[in-house]
């Protein structure tokens, strides 16, 4: 195999990995170049290469925010929606909870729908739920529509007919035709062919919204890497964690919203720890997701754009969206998160972030409102590094609390950490106790800027008694996208279908030819699984397949116990079929740790271990124009608030890192490892950071 | 920390437990109604009765109802009797309760060997008997018509469910297997909470808890009082009428409200209070329009909230300032047998009198009337049962500066748009739902528009029953300062040979064959400020969304320019 390379767009960051062919990594981490993220991953991929014959790149992995940032932003196409007669309304009248404030607010406008209602269309035609035709299509009536909608200068449409799912024909009929006069047209029967016909609208709708974009970018990205010499076929990360080729991902542009999200995730996969929480916290936003056995949970449906709420992506307030994702918990806070006091004098931290500008006070750029880096600064726990971190600026920042409160800065400081890490407690509560699992045989895997600050005390609070902090924590996601397999899912909603094995048979063709593999390829793993519940309830869950009627029932009544804590008893029935096509990747081995991952400062320093490294030279030097500083042989140490007064406690790097009790600090290139007292820190082979609690209650 | 840190992350920490049981109790549930709608509820209470947290996704006249019926089951079964392990249910709507299909059940968890706090859950069960199948009964007379009635009972010990009282719902349900289902679900939700509440327990200690409660109840107080105190003092007068009684098709009946603002002057600062004082509300009739006195406190308190700052959290801190007055045996305060299952109509009813009365005090945030949920069950004529029970939403209100939103639930933030999903539907049941679609230029015409109404129609592929529970369909929502009233919706029958026929707003299992259809049409919202003054770019827009025809640009607007006519969607069924 040849080398291979990971790269994460993130909102302030790009991460580019290297792997060799001997596994070994090499990182560059460059500033993400927001109106073109191109250039960006160019000048990474460049950095990347320094002395490798890009001729020798065999794949290229990626991870995007584009369709989210589409999404959220509302930059993606224009879309006309066309459906069945009687039915142009629902998209406009959308459907969506009130949740907390709202409902007690006279003022609510509910959000605007994703295709405006004069952008909405109908056709002729009718089918049943069974699937049987009951008004034929009417053609005239789909070329007035596509007259319309080219008058209106729309050029993407997203159709979805009702009950398409049972009877495609209709919707390609209705494609064929648009597809005279409008250049994407996309059907829902080809997207997700599950009941509901309004998130699978949404699902439709929203591919049909982004993957113009999607299209335009990977046909540059691919031009601009071959101009750098990289001939590679690019794969792009899907939202639930597998890989797939960069034109599915075009013309299935919505499977890419959670994509770099779900590289994070597999990185904590990666780290062999077997149960797993990954916990993800950077500037704005923090993730949480549960990895068993080594793999996520997937849900089938989430919601962008809409309202976070207790850790939670509250189901109701953005757009539904039924493909497959990683099953994260995302949370509204992070280091930027600026706290504050409310009318009664309460204080609370975010939703509101100071960003990178003016961003926290203590980074001098103007910004006074204190943050919880401002907080994680006076407590002692962050220190300067590349970005110099003024204490006297987060001190006054923090006054601002303390004086209302009649408290000291510290006490207000450590309150401010106090209610962020209880903020992230509430997403890992949401991805494990509310779903019935008990997170206490768990590791938490802790990465991103501020994961490691609060790691060990998110985990006390759920008697979780072992943290990790991976070696490469600063490009986790990068590196995770290495890991992904080549995978993809589809899925048919069929009432208890007579002829079980043909429709499997007929969703491996498609999936196949998603991925562009044949179904005799080695190695490609099928998996069935299937969508059921009680005969009288609405809602499902999915499980492993059994064509065993009484083993599929106990399958899912296992299931059921185990996600509502409650057994009942019932006759099932399946809703739905889904198959995953799944290749896993030539070497299924981790990548080998090496400290070309550990940089210091916003930009990386080299390895101190070059022996271990891979990195040639050339490289190092070209990633980050500045000298590696000598390792440093003894340890300093300074104060921090620990047990409601401030202590002096050793200050560790991970070179001079052995074993050592709390309280102390550890830090990291882009972050700090906090070990509280009564836990014990210790570096393993693969140079990641153990946290272990002495004595787990 | 000091108590208003721990406000917050207690806060957090109740409103999740539960939410954690309200997400067990509507995903495991049976009932329909349940599933697409929102009636069903989680709470945390103390056992002094105070309501401490409550599900997000609740309406709070769920949760009130399991406050005040707290301290009713607590004087039947008294607190040193009750065991660990043991579950309690009742549902009669005299003692706090809702009506006979909705089910309260309550778990105490144990302190020091006493019950210290109870979690509890309600859901409206798929069926309990009385006159229609899935709980709605638009005629009763007494509460006897409208189902099983229970008394606070022990559901269950730490053994399982008393077979007894098993043996007495399944014996009054025309489901009994779903409503076995639906309270082990409910049974399974307090179970979520109790948890959650005892490992607060251990975190806080159990004075640290309770001191911590305290606060955030106290927190709570301190913010609805700031707010109140915010608001222009002075007293003001609103009614609101109800349409009819559904015996009696032409005589309307009356909500009347008498709201005294007192910014606490001459107190400590910030100590504003509320009365809301419901004297002159006509009494109570022997028809399904009456209200428990659980649902129409939460009316009343949901009705100031919409006022103050929509942040503050909803527990026992904030009902200390709102001071709510109901006349015993009047429409509010029904007494047994009053029947109580059609409470929304009158509290919708108290809710826009409050509304009315303070827009009046505080115009900036002026709401003008709404069209209120249509809820209607289609049923099979004879077992095996088949139901499909939901509701449909009438337009908003206009705001100063805002128009309604269309065709979606103002009052309770009864939470989602309930659009049904034609699909599952047509799945389930044999019918062919036609269109869902927005009636155009059915919203109050005004300075700000008030939101529109919805058709949706239903076409019959075998006999069924049709029960309907309609308000506002003959009153029209009035608009304000010169804003015109929102158009009537309806309940209508679609004969074989296509004529329409208009039934009216109650009616209970009507018979539609085979091939008739069934219509549902809310009613718009009411307008706000004279019709004239609307910006002409507005009614553009809302010509080219298709919210107005060029008609009714014409009509309502006195738009001159000679607009095509916007074809509208679907055929015009009713008009």
């Amino acid at each position: 195999m040849g080398y291979a390379i990971g790269v994460d767009v993130g909102g302030t960051f790009t991460d580019v990995v290297l792997r060799t062919p001997t596994g070994t990594l090499t990182a560059a981490k460059c500033l993400s170049t927001h109106d073109d993220p191109i250039a960006g991953i160019a000048s990474g991929v460049t950095r990347v290469l320094a002395g490798v014959d890009p001729a020798q790149v065999s794949r290229v992995v990626h991870a995007t925010t584009l369709a989210t940032n589409a999404v959220l932003e509302r930059k993606g196409a224009r879309v006309a929606f066309v459906t069945t007669l009687g039915f142009r309304s629902v998209i406009p009248l959308g459907r969506y909870a009130r949740v907390e404030e709202d409902r007690y607010d006279l003022r609510f406008t509910p959000p605007p729908p994703p295709v405006a209602a004069a952008d909405c269309f109908e056709v002729v035609e009718r089918v049943s739920a069974r699937g049987t035709v009951l008004t034929p299509l009417d053609p005239d009536s789909v070329r007035r529509v596509a007259a319309r909608i080219t008058a209106r200068g729309i050029t993407s449409a997203a159709v979805c007919l009702l009950h398409s799912y049972a009877c495609p024909e209709h919707e390609r009929q209705v494609a064929a035709i648009l597809r005279e006069s409008i250049p994407n047209v996309v059907i829902s029967s080809e997207i997700w062919p599950e009941i509901r016909e309004y998130e699978r609208a949404t699902t439709t709708i929203m591919s049909a919204y982004v993957g113009p974009l999607m299209a335009s970018y990977l046909s540059r990205l691919s031009a601009r890497l071959a101009e750098l010499g990289v001939r590679a076929p690019i794969h792009v990360m899907e939202s639930s964690g597998g890989v797939i080729s960069a034109e599915l991902a075009a013309r299935r542009a919505v499977s890419t919203i959670e994509s770099g999200p779900a590289a994070g995730v597999l990185a904590a996969a990666g780290t062999g720890a077997g149960d797993v929480i990954s916990f993800d916290m950077g500037g704005t936003t923090a993730k949480v997701c549960v990895v068993r056995d080594g793999r996520p949970e997937i849900t089938r449906e989430f919601h962008v754009g809409g309202k976070g709420s207790f850790g939670g992506r509250r189901a109701g307030t953005g757009v539904p969206i039924k493909t497959p994702a990683i099953d994260l918990a995302e949370i509204g806070a992070g280091g930027g998160s600026i706290a504050w006091l409310d009318a009664a004098g309460a204080l609370r931290v975010g939703p509101r972030s100071a960003g990178s500008s003016p961003g926290p006070a203590c980074y001098a750029l103007g910004g006074r409102e204190p943050t919880v880096t401002d907080a994680n600064l006076v407590l002692g726990y962050l220190s300067s590094a590349t970005i110099p971190l003024s204490p006297s600026l987060a001190a006054r920042a923090l006054d601002r609390l303390a004086g209302p409160l009649g408290v000291t800065p510290a006490e207000a400081a450590h309150a401010v950490h106090e209610i962020v890490s209880a903020s992230m407690a509430s997403a890992v509560h949401v991805v494990t106790v509310q779903r019935g699992i008990d997170p206490r045989g768990f590791t938490l895997v802790a990465f991103g800027g501020a994961g490691p600050m609060h790691a060990a005390r998110v985990a006390e609070r759920f008697g979780i008694s072992r943290v990790l902090v991976p070696a490469h924590s600063g490009v986790a996601s990068a590196a995770g996208l290495l890991t992904g397999a080549l995978s993809t899912e589809r899925v048919i909603s069929r009432l208890d279908a007579a002829d079980p094995d043909a429709l499997f048979d007929e969703l491996a063709r498609t999936a196949a030819a998603d991925l562009g593999l044949p179904l005799t390829t080695p190695g490609l793993e099928l998996t069935r699984s299937a969508d059921v519940r009680f005969h009288g309830q609405s809602h499902d869950l999915t499980v492993p397949w059994s064509p065993v009627r009484e083993e599929l029932a106990s399958r899912f009544s296992t299931k059921y116990t185990q996600v509502y804590g409650i057994t009942q008893q019932s006759t099932i029935e399946v809703v739905a079929y889904r198959l995953r096509l799944t290749l896993p990747p030539p070497s299924l081995t981790l990548p080998s740790p090496s400290a070309g991952a550990a940089r210091r400062g916003t930009a990386e320093v080299g390895a101190t271990r070059t022996a271990r490294t891979g990195v040639t030279p050339a490289a190092k030097e070209a990633r980050t124009g500045v000298t590696p500083t000598a390792k440093e042989t003894s340890t300093t140490t300074r104060a921090a608030y620990f047990g409601g007064a401030y202590v002096e406690v050793p200050v560790h790097t991970r070179d001079t890192l052995e074993r050592l009790h709390g309280p102390a600090v550890i830090e990291d290139p882009e972050s700090t490892i906090v070990v509280p007292p009564s836990w014990t820190a210790t570096l393993d082979e693969a140079r990641a950071v153990h946290l272990i609690r002495e004595s787990a209650p | 920390m000091n108590d208003a840190l721990t406000a917050e992350v207690l806060r957090n920490a109740l409103v999740v437990a539960a939410e954690e049981a309200g997400i067990v109790v509507v995903r495991s549930a049976y009932s329909t109604f349940i599933v697409e709608g929102s009636d069903a509820s989680a709470a945390i209470l103390d056992a002094g009765g105070r309501l401490i947290a409550h599900s997000m996704a609740t309406t709070l006249m769920n949760s009130m109802a399991l406050k005040v019926a707290l301290p009713e089951l607590v004087k039947d079964i008294p607190l040193a009797t009750m065991r660990p392990g043991a579950v309690y249910v009742l549902n009669d709507a005299y003692r706090g309760g809702v009506h006979t299909n909705d089910l309260l059940v309550y778990r105490p968890v144990f302190t020091m060997g006493t019950p210290a706090y109870f979690a509890a859950t309600m859901i409206h069960v798929s069926d309990l008997g009385g006159l229609s199948a899935g709980g709605m009964a638009p005629l009763a007379t007494d509460v006897y018509l409208e189902g099983l009635q229970l008394p606070p009972v022990r559901l269950a010990t730490a053994d399982g469910l008393e077979p007894a009282v098993e043996a007495i719902l399944r014996a009054n349900s025309r489901t009994p297997d779903k409503v076995m289902g639906d309270v082990r679900a409910l049974i399974a939700g307090t179970a979520v909470a109790a948890t959650r509440i005892d490992a607060l327990v251990r975190e806080y200690g159990e004075t640290g808890l309770k001191a911590g409660i305290d606060a955030y109840l106290d927190y709570t107080e301190t913010r609805t009082r700031a707010a109140l105190a915010t608001l222009p003092p002075g007293r003001h007068q609103a009614s609101y009428p109800i349409d009819d009684d559904g015996m009696n098709p032409d005589k309307p009946h009356h909500i009347r409200v008498s709201i005294t603002l007192d910014t606490g002057q001459g107190g400590p600062a910030g100590a504003g209070r509320v009365v809301v004082d419901f004297a002159g509300t006509d009494p109570q009739v022997p028809a399904a329009i009456n209200a428990s006195a659980s649902q129409s406190l939460a009316a009343a308190v949901f009705a100031v909230r919409c006022f103050l700052d929509p942040t503050i959290p909803m527990n026992d801190g904030c009902l200390r300032a709102i001071d709510v007055r109901l006349p015993p045996g009047s429409l509010l305060d029904a007494r047994s047998p009053y029947p109580c299952g059609g409470r929304y109509v009158p509290i919708y009813a108290a809710i826009e009198a409050v509304f009315q009365a303070l827009s009046d005090a505080v115009p900036e945030r002026a709401i003008a009337a709404s069209g209120i949920l249509q809820p209607f069950s289609i049923a099979s004529v004879a077992a095996p049962y088949w139901i499909h029970l939901a509701y449909d939403f009438g337009g908003v209100g206009a705001r100063p500066g805002l128009d309604g939103p269309d065709a979606t639930g103002v009052h309770f933030g009864v939470g989602r748009n309930s659009v049904p999903q034609v699909e599952p539907v047509e799945g389930r049941c044999p019918l062919v739902v036609e269109s869902i679609e927005t009636i155009p230029d059915s919203g109050g015409p005004g300075r700000h528009r008030g939101g529109l109404g919805s058709r949706t129609v239903y076409r019959f592929l075998a006999d069924c029953h049709v029960t309907t529970r309609g308000d506002r369909l003959r009153l029209a929502p009035p608009g304000r300062d010169g804003g015109l009233p929102g158009r009537l919706g309806g309940f209508f029958k679609r004969r074989l040979d296509g004529s329409i026929e208009r039934l009216a707003s109650k009616v209970n299992n009507v018979r539609f064959a085979a091939g008739e259809a069934f219509i549902v049409e809310t009613t718009g919202g009411g307008g706000i400020g004279p019709p004239q003054e609307r910006d002409p770019a507005l009614i553009e827009a809302d010509l080219e969304a298709g919210r107005v025809t060029s008609r009714g640009a014409a009509e309502d607007y006195g738009l001159p320019a000679p607009h095509a006519q916007i074809k509208s969607p679907g055929s015009k069924l009713t008009e």
